[in-house]
């Protein structure tokens, strides 16, 4: 058999993406829920977009973008020297986006049940806002942070559409897991697709219940 | 929408009391003096000891203006155990001794629990000791005893004045109760639908001192009561030494008048008082109480020269007075 260059790629590209996608949903999470700008519902709108688009339509817009002809795909091309499209990078970008809404909405919510009061608290306490952020919002909301994770990590190793609109089917490049299935199947080569769906139907099993049964835990113990 | 009004100079000494119905404002008053709510418009000017917190030059946020803020709810951190809560602004203050302040609110012993065991008069003394401990210029209460039950509100009341008393903090305490204010209060701001209705003396205030240490408490004299005359003899849970100056307040339900003597019957004591001017406009009627001028609120209809009798049910000490004469 040879599905273990995507089993690989498809991990390396769900870290990847958790890493960057924590990192930027952080912030983004903890402005949404503590702004009271006017833009927040358009952001908000935005943020949550990858959950409802069919994949194709977000894995046209995202190829459309890459191409070396379009600005941000040229600019890319003239920095780095590669083009985004059918690349990792170009798989990496394109996760990021259709993960988004995975990394932010755990962390929104967990964010929201952080009492104000008990921020104010930290305020009175002397503790300037990014240090009441990292010593009782962030802790308090560290299950949040950890599903974000799961779920971000979960949903990218899931991913097919986009993937394939963005990257195609290059083996070891941008051939990962669901591709690899599509590909076995549409070859009559059963026993892989079984091998890999089971594999995959298993892993977010596994996941979930992970997720909630950490939930539970952590539920029982604040209350 | 709510709008707050309000245009006073607070005399940042002893206990003043905030106090009016819900929805008057107090709550706002005190963040918007906290500069908690920062986001409020309007115009808004705070000066606390000559300098600018909120004014034409700018807003100081409130991380910096050291105030003790002690919440309705106690909204512990409940992710730090008893002594990260209270070393919580202890460190960023660089304050290192917490001995006085643990000792004082009895917390030696919740030192190393987490605060999800505590019961709820536990919780509101760690939020008072994490207030007092990172070292505050001003002290904050919002009505700190909220949801306890009254038998814990008398237990947590003497923790609060000593604990001010001790720290030499002037304090805002936000109040409906008129217990807490007899208790703890030097003077009283009084708000009404969002803006200030006046000043009032706490009412029921009478002056006894220590005769005698009884263990658990101490007995005392009210001044001016004969050697074994009505009030020469009152029992208090308090802890001080004989000869020290102690204030009693008289809880307003706690008062009965009557133009003959009603017995002694479940009365703690019956005194002799005199109307020395009856109650006007203001609803404050003041009386002679063994030589002392005691306010008295509520209408009452009696001419000024009138002898009535007082029966007192309860009394509530007021250690408040013992430390700051020192």
């Amino acid at each position: 058999m040879t599905v273990w260059p995507a089993i690989w790629l498809t991990l390396k590209l769900a870290f990847v993406t958790t890493a960057i996608l924590l990192a930027i949903a952080l912030p983004l999470a903890w402005w949404l829920t503590t702004t009271r700008s006017r833009l927040r519902p358009v952001i908000e709108a935005i943020t949550t977009l990858p959950l409802v688009l069919p994949p194709t339509v977000l894995g046209f817009y995202l190829l459309i973008l890459m191409s070396p002809t379009a600005p941000f795909g040229a600019l890319w091309l003239s920095v780095t020297g590669d083009t985004l499209t059918f690349s990792f990078t170009g798989l990496v970008i394109a996760s990021l986006v259709y993960s988004l809404p995975f990394a932010v909405q755990p962390l929104q919510t967990a964010f929201a049940s952080v009492p104000r009061p008990t921020m104010d608290a930290a305020r009175t306490l002397g503790a300037t806002p990014r240090d009441a952020f990292l010593t009782v919002a962030l802790p308090l909301a560290r299950r949040g942070f950890l599903t974000a994770g799961v779920l971000t990590f979960a949903h990218t190793v899931g991913e097919f559409g986009v993937v394939l609109m963005v990257g195609g089917n290059i083996p070891g490049r941008t051939r990962v897991i669901s591709i690899e299935i599509f590909t076995a199947v549409e070859t009559l080569d059963y026993a892989t697709a079984h091998v890999l769906s089971l594999g995959l139907l298993a892993f977010s099993f596994c996941v979930l219940m992970l997720v909630y049964v950490f939930n539970r835990r952590g539920a029982l113990r604040v209350a | 929408m709510f709008t707050l009004e309000a245009e006073e100079s607070l005399p940042m000494q002893g206990v003043t009391a905030i106090s009016g119905p819900s929805g008057s404002g107090k709550t706002s008053l005190l963040r918007a003096l906290a500069g908690l709510d920062m986001d409020v418009t309007g115009e808004r000017r705070v000066t606390f000891c000559n300098k600018e917190w909120d004014g034409p030059g700018g807003h100081v946020p409130a991380h910096e203006r050291r105030i003790g803020f002690v919440f309705q709810d106690p909204h512990l951190f409940p992710h730090l155990s008893v002594a990260g809560n209270i070393g919580y602004g202890a460190k960023r203050r660089q304050v290192t001794s917490l001995d006085a302040i643990v000792e004082a609110l009895d917390l030696g012993p919740l030192l190393d629990r987490g605060i999800d065991g505590l019961s709820g008069g536990e919780a509101r003394r760690v939020a008072l000791a994490r207030a007092l401990a990172s070292d505050p210029a001003v002290l904050f209460l919002d009505e700190p005893m909220t949801g306890l039950d009254s038998q814990r509100k008398s237990e947590f009341l003497p923790y609060i004045a000593r604990a001010v008393s001790q720290a030499r903090v002037p304090a805002l305490y936000v109040s409906h109760s008129s217990d807490e204010v007899v208790t703890l209060a030097d003077r009283v701001l009084e708000l009404g639908q969002g803006h200030v209705t006046g000043w009032r003396t706490p009412p029921m205030r009478l002056a006894a001192h220590v005769v005698a240490e009884t263990g658990p408490g101490v007995e005392v004299r009210l001044d001016g009561a004969e050697a074994d005359g009505p009030g020469s003899s009152i029992a208090l849970p308090l802890r001080a030494l004989p000869g020290e100056a102690v204030g009693i307040g008289l809880p307003v339900e706690s008062v009965q008048f009557s133009v003959h003597h009603p017995g002694a019957g479940s009365a703690i004591m019956v005194l002799p008082v005199t109307v020395t001017r009856p109650a006007g406009a203001e609803g404050q009627a003041v009386l002679d109480v063994l030589g002392q001028s005691v306010t008295v609120p509520g209408v009452m209809r009696v001419p000024a020269g009138k002898t009535l009798w007082m029966s007192v049910l309860r009394v509530l000490p007021r250690p408040m007075i013992v430390d700051s004469s020192l």
